[in-house]
């Protein structure tokens, strides 16, 4: 450990506080929104703190009476998370033997084809939209879980294949190698010692598909249009396409939206430490 | 207890040859050495032998069985690597224990092995550990634990003991020695130190760019080396090799060393060949012997090596005995004994 000076201390901590404030000033005034009545949030000049906290919108978005913006909003998290869970569960199971053959198994052929992998995830998606709508429509598919869920796979599987492979790939050859001299098969290399070993980058892998189908929009405004699979963006979106936009009860939303991916971003923040390969091999 | 038998071995890793018609047989108990310099393919036989890579062509037999397409799992081999390949996300009960988890052991089984391997380790208080919070020789033991954990027929050890410190290497050798005696098994050790090899081994292979030069007891290539290669790799400091024009004036041919030594060549061809002599086997006489002039003086407390240039050969080492009172730039003379000559033809080998 170098010894920093106090003004050098000073320094890193006050520009760690004003990245703080910067990254959290929306967060805090979407929260503020969410718990001020109409009234202030509509008043000149702004009051910054409302007089009066309301739980109001949480009580209208979760339940009560079974009102309309209640049903929509959770039907679309529940449409939200089995989209967004199973997409990631079916893409890791595609993307670890996936990024294990890129990793390991010879072939020039092989690494053009993860190439080709990436350059599809490359794509902008109004290039290809209307021919996979176009499909989905022709399936019956339009308006089902399993649209999003394919459409998301096609956008997660590259991502979280080339993720794992560059972790796979600074796996010493070595700790493939000992398991198979112990006894292993190759699919009990991977199960014992590989997986294990990339846990941190399995984490950050199902963090980030996770989110990225949580927020995705696009598709999911264009493939649904009632509640049976509309996501929760779309439906947030609709709340603002009334005629009178409610911001708070739009706050509110928002707020319970990030609920879900922040709960589980800590959960998975144990197994993201890194320094795992620590002590298998010497020098 | 198992041998090996590799009948005209050959590797190629695409068109490149690396392993170039070995044979070789090991037999069952025997601790033999695979020495040479780096990138002869040491690695690359042991890994044929393991099971990590296929023979291009020949035959490998285990024992009375053809193994070449035998899976390594199959094979009941287990090998030491040269990195350790610790499993890092387990304990070092964990890591001894995981070829006879995958046997599909009983638990209980397991402990008890695993407790019977620490225990011949040392490595009882260690066992909760994980790889990352061990010593360098301590991983070496766990490296050494799991593949002694299934008692395999057959135990190959590459380089274990590069990258530990002297005093280290010291003791682990005393330990593998002591280990081969215990267990009995068949091993094959790799190693580009010859102190390790002529320590460790029942028998040597010397390997150069994919061949093997000479197999033999330690002793044997130390006192009858089968070529300049070998008689320049086995000793330290190393052999001191120069070329001599023969002499055939007087029907047989000799070579002349001085004016009064004048050594039998007996067999060799063309007009030159090759002399050798250990350092180790020149004594410092003050008149007469073969003369040179000292260029530097090393004490080494227990000997001192003297480097000289003389007619016959520039840099030039002697090895003599204690403390020597030598200067550099001092003129001396040495008197080897003419059974301590080694003579090799002109194509390198011994005559
Ligand atoms: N997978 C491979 N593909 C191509 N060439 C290889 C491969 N593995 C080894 N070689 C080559 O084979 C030769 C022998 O390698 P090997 O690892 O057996 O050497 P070594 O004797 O163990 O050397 P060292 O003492 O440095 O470990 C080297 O020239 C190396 O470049
Ligand atoms: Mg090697």
């Amino acid at each position: 450990m170098t010894r920093r000076s106090p003004s050098q201390t000073i320094m890193i901590y006050s520009l760690a506080l004003l990245l703080g404030a910067v990254l959290l000033a929306p967060v805090l005034w979407l929260f503020i929104m969410s718990v001020s009545s109409t009234r202030d949030l509509t008043a000149l000049p702004l009051t910054w703190i409302p007089e009066t906290i309301s739980l109001e919108n949480y009580a209208k978005l979760l339940g009560g009476g079974g009102s309309t913006v209640a049903e929509s909003f959770l039907t679309a998290l529940r449409n939200s998370l089995i989209v967004a869970l199973s997409a990631t569960a079916i893409s890791l199971a595609v993307a670890v033997p996936a990024a294990y053959s890129f990793s390991r198994l010879p072939g020039r052929r092989r690494k053009s084809l993860l190439f080709v992998a990436i350059a599809t995830f490359m794509m902008p998606p109004v290039a290809i939209v209307l021919p996979l709508y176009a499909m989905m429509g022709e399936l019956g598919l339009l308006n089902t879980h399993l649209s999003l869920i394919l459409v998301y796979c096609g956008i997660l599987v590259p991502f979280t294949t080339w993720l794992l492979k560059s972790n796979f790939d600074g796996i010493p050859m070595d700790l493939d190698e000992a398991p198979i001299i112990d006894g292993a098969n190759r699919l009990q290399v991977i199960w014992h010692v590989t997986l294990p070993i990339a846990k941190p980058a399995l984490g950050a892998a199902a963090l980030m598909a996770v989110l990225m189908a949580w927020d995705e929009f696009f598709y999911a405004l264009l493939f649904t249009n009632d509640i049976r699979a509309k996501t929760l963006p779309v439906a947030i979106a609709d709340f603002a396409a009334g005629r009178v936009a409610d911001y708070g009860l739009i706050s509110a939303a928002g707020i319970l939206a990030t609920i879900p991916p922040v709960a589980l971003a800590y959960f998975l923040q144990k197994s993201l430490v890194s320094g795992l390969m620590s002590g298998s091999v010497k020098g | 207890m198992t041998g090996l038998t590799l009948k005209q071995v050959n590797k190629k890793f695409g068109e490149f040859p690396v392993i170039h018609e070995v044979d070789l047989s090991i037999d069952s108990g025997e601790l033999v050495v695979f020495v040479g310099p780096s990138g002869c393919g040491k690695s690359t036989l042991l890994r044929l032998i393991a099971g990590l890579e296929d023979i291009t062509s020949g035959e490998f037999w285990i024992g009375g069985q053809r193994a070449d397409q035998l899976l390594a799992a199959a094979r009941n081999i287990a090998m030491v690597f040269q990195s350790y390949a610790l499993y890092p996300h387990m304990t070092v009960a964990e890591n001894i224990g995981f070829p006879l988890k995958l046997a599909k052991l009983p638990r209980a089984r397991i402990a008890e092995k695993v407790a019977a391997v620490g225990e011949s380790l040392r490595l009882g208080a260690l066992f909760d550990r994980k790889p990352g919070q061990l010593s360098g020789g301590q991983r070496q033991r766990v490296a050494i634990g799991r593949a002694l954990a299934r008692d395999p027929k057959v135990l190959l050890l590459d380089e274990p003991l590069s990258n530990l410190d002297a005093a280290l290497r010291l003791e682990m050798r005393m330990e593998l020695s002591r280990l081969h005696k215990q267990l009995a098994a068949t091993m094959v050790y790799v190693t580009h130190d010859q102190v390790e090899a002529m320590t460790l081994a029942d028998r040597i292979v010397i390997m150069r760019e994919g061949k093997v030069e000479q197999v033999g007891t330690p002793l044997e290539l130390y006192s009858r080396p089968a070529n300049v290669f070998v008689a320049e790799f086995i000793g330290s400091p190393k052999m001191n090799v120069f070329s001599a024009d023969l002499d055939r004036s007087g029907g047989n041919p000799v070579i002349r060393l001085s004016e009064q030594t004048a050594l039998s060549a007996e067999g060799a061809a063309g007009s030159r060949v090759f002399a050798g002599i250990r350092p180790e086997h020149m004594t410092p006489v003050d008149d007469g012997g073969l003369r040179g002039v000292v260029t530097a003086v090393e004490h080494l407390g227990a000997d001192t090596l003297v480097h000289f240039d003389s007619a016959f050969m520039e840099g030039g080492i002697a090895r003599i005995n204690g403390i020597s009172g030598v200067r550099t730039g001092e003129n001396i003379g040495f008197q080897v004994a003419a059974e301590q000559y080694h003579l090799f033809s002109e194509n390198g080998n011994r005559l």
